[in-house]
């Protein structure tokens, strides 16, 4: 890439979020030395102070809550030639979806007792439930390998797509023990692959972290389920957990 | 067309060379051969099977049901790299098959007729050169099966529950001895290499090969259809009602094909460096059941639907290659019914297609 080339200018935004996911990429270290010869930082709140409201990509951290954040996200969305949500919170909605489950009043009375009045809170939403988003870094955290994929393919007029397959598939791959046989329940057969199956493959279940699959045979799934005993009630927690936002009837 | 399934009379070879191992000599052998190859076999994971390196010799569990994977990995990996490209130069080089001597020691003979069957997918014009590489430098000792693994296994209908070929060695339980057939020049020299291993065979070990394999024929069939009726089976079934069902159970997961000895599609996969210069194209197992494999260019897709997608899985494993390599890519390893993870029985669908 010639020197005079213009580097794509990339700025980092989060909203409702524990900011995990940006402190992610600091760990990318010197392999994104090699990226910044093709891209510019210019906003990063966890790394650098100075601020600019030029960029061609908004990477956007977080879910939307609150009136003034979907101002401020239009507003980004209309400065950004291309916008990335980074993130289960921004992709799903993530654990903050949980309060779909509640009413905004009782979740304010819970979780600021004594200051409820002085917060303000709204409906928690994913970034695609505001404004379009071009790619998706989904996971709670990201992956890093996933995150550079995504800016790697924009550089390069490739956009990176998002498997639309089951992790059972990445879980098979790897010689794994189907939790299900185990006795166990894993979130595995109905979230969207893409992370490796890193959570099936070290001895955890799958949350489904990465987001509901777009082309699920409901009802086969629930068959599934209901062999193994299992009911959707029984699961409420386990779809909500990072899926609140997206579940039938809370869209 | 109609195909004859192949001599299911076929209980004991005109010219075989036999030998005896004694049992208590198996770990010696394995330990030998570690010295100079590297030595992979089926072990325990949890509560089922994977094959796996052996690092000591008492890990291989020559009693086993078939493992998570087949012995497809050893051939065709999950992911294996086929070129290093540059942009700026324009330059693409392949990269070499790491050259490795591989010893599968205890494969089932289904999982053996599976590697017969990928030869076959392998060897038509364009060659995949990287499968044969590979497949050179490998040696199959086998393990024949005396009782059936589990009711999902439809070898005996498939005709691979006996040793027909695909192998250097197969040891088969005579008691206190195993039976040694010998099936290739490297088998032999494996044999003549470790000679004070093995003794002679004699007739009487002979003779009890074939009693044994008379008692075989009498294992249960789950897969009732006939040998010679499956293609039709699936080819004058397509309208039957059974998919219907299957349609409904089926979610995509992927499972059934992921873990067939035979199925060998893969997807080709680009990873470019950070420095947008330097890069690997790679290939990785792919599956008809998932909704993408038929989806080409502007988004149209030839099998949208599972129903469509499960009825090429049948039929490509009785139909199609019964036209294009005269031979079922169904080992009867009964690998799909296992990990289905709807149930989906490949036996009880073949089953129900023949009924009304
Ligand atoms: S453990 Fe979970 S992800 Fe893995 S195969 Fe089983 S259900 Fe699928
Ligand atoms: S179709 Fe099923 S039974 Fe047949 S070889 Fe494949 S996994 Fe084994
Ligand atoms: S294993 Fe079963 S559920 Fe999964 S894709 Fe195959 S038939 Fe469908």
């Amino acid at each position: 890439m010639s020197e005079t080339k213009k580097k794509v200018r990339v700025a980092f935004f989060d909203f409702a979020d524990c900011e995990g996911c940006q402190l992610q990429l600091t760990y990318l270290n010197t392999a994104l030395l090699d990226i910044l010869n093709s891209i510019e930082i210019v906003n990063f709140r966890e790394v650098m102070h100075e601020r600019s409201e030029e960029y061609d990509v908004a990477v956007i951290e977080g879910s939307i809550t609150r009136p003034h954040d979907e101002e401020r996200l239009k507003d980004i969305r209309a400065k950004a030639k291309i916008l990335v949500a980074y993130g289960a919170c921004a992709c799903t909605g993530g654990v903050n979806g949980i309060m779909r489950n509640h009413t905004v009043k009782a979740a304010l009375e819970t979780v600021y007792p004594g200051r409820k009045d002085k917060m303000e809170t709204g409906l928690i939403r994913a970034v695609d439930q505001v404004v379009k988003v071009d790619a998706y870094v989904h996971g709670c955290p990201i992956n890093l390998n996933e995150f550079a994929a995504v800016l790697k393919g924009l550089l390069l007029g490739a956009l990176y797509k998002v498997p639309d397959y089951a992790v059972c598939v990445e879980c098979k791959l790897k010689e794994n023990v189907c939790l299900y046989e185990k006795g166990q329940i894993c979130m595995g057969p109905v979230t969207r692959a893409g992370c490796g199956a890193w959570c099936t493959s070290n001895g955890n279940t799958c949350y489904s972290c990465r987001g509901l699959l777009e082309d699920m045979n409901k009802q086969g799934q629930l068959d599934i389920l209901e062999k193994h005993g299992v009911t959707v009630e029984m699961l409420k927690d386990k779809f909500s957990l990072y899926n609140g936002c997206k579940l039938e009837g809370n869209k | 067309m109609n195909i004859k399934s192949r001599d299911s009379k076929y209980l004991k070879g005109a010219c075989m060379k036999y030998n005896l191992l004694e049992k208590t000599k198996v770990s010696e052998l394995v330990n030998a051969l570690k010295k100079k190859y590297r030595v992979v076999g089926p072990k325990e994971k949890e509560n089922l099977f994977v094959y796996g390196d052996i690092e000591d010799a008492g890990e291989i569990r020559l009693e086993h049901k078939p493992p998570i994977l087949s012995l497809k990995k050893y051939y065709l990996p999950q992911e294996e790299q086929l070129l290093a490209f540059k942009f700026k130069e324009v330059k693409a080089v392949p990269v070499e098959v790491k050259k490795e001597n591989l010893v599968i020691f205890g494969a089932h003979t289904c999982d053996i007729t599976g590697i017969i069957c990928l030869d076959h997918a392998s060897s038509i014009e364009p060659r995949d050169s990287n499968f044969h590489k590979r497949k050179k430098n490998v040696l199959i000792i086998g393990i024949e099966c005396l009782r059936p693994c589990d009711e999902h296994a439809t070898c005996v209908t498939m005709d691979t529950h006996n040793p027909k070929g695909g192998f250097d060695l197969m040891l088969t339980d005579a008691g206190n001895n195993y039976i040694v057939q010998v099936n290739s020049t490297e088998g032999e020299n494996l044999i003549n290499e470790y000679k004070f291993l093995f003794k002679e065979s004699d007739a009487k070990s002979e003779d009890g090969l074939i009693k044994m394999r008379q008692e075989k024929e009498k294992w249960p069939r789950s897969l009732k259809v006939k040998t010679d009726d499956l293609k039709k089976t699936v080819d004058s079934g397509l309208k039957h009602k059974e998919w219907e069902s299957v349609k409904a159970r089926c979610v995509s997961c992927g499972n059934c094909t992921n873990v067939c000895p035979t199925c060998y599609c893969f997807d080709i996969k680009d990873d470019v460096d950070l420095n947008l210069n330097n890069g690997t194209r790679s290939r990785v197992w792919d599956s008809c059941q998932l909704k993408e494999f038929a989806e080409v260019a502007g988004g149209e897709n030839f099998r949208k639907d599972r129903k469509s997608r499960q009825q090429h899985r049948l039929l490509r494993k009785f139909s199609f290659s019964v036209e294009k390599y005269n031979r079922f890519f169904c080992t009867g390893c009964g690998r799909c019914t296992r990990a289905c993870m709807a149930k989906i029985s490949l036996y009880e669908t073949m089953n129900n297609l023949v009924k009304e």
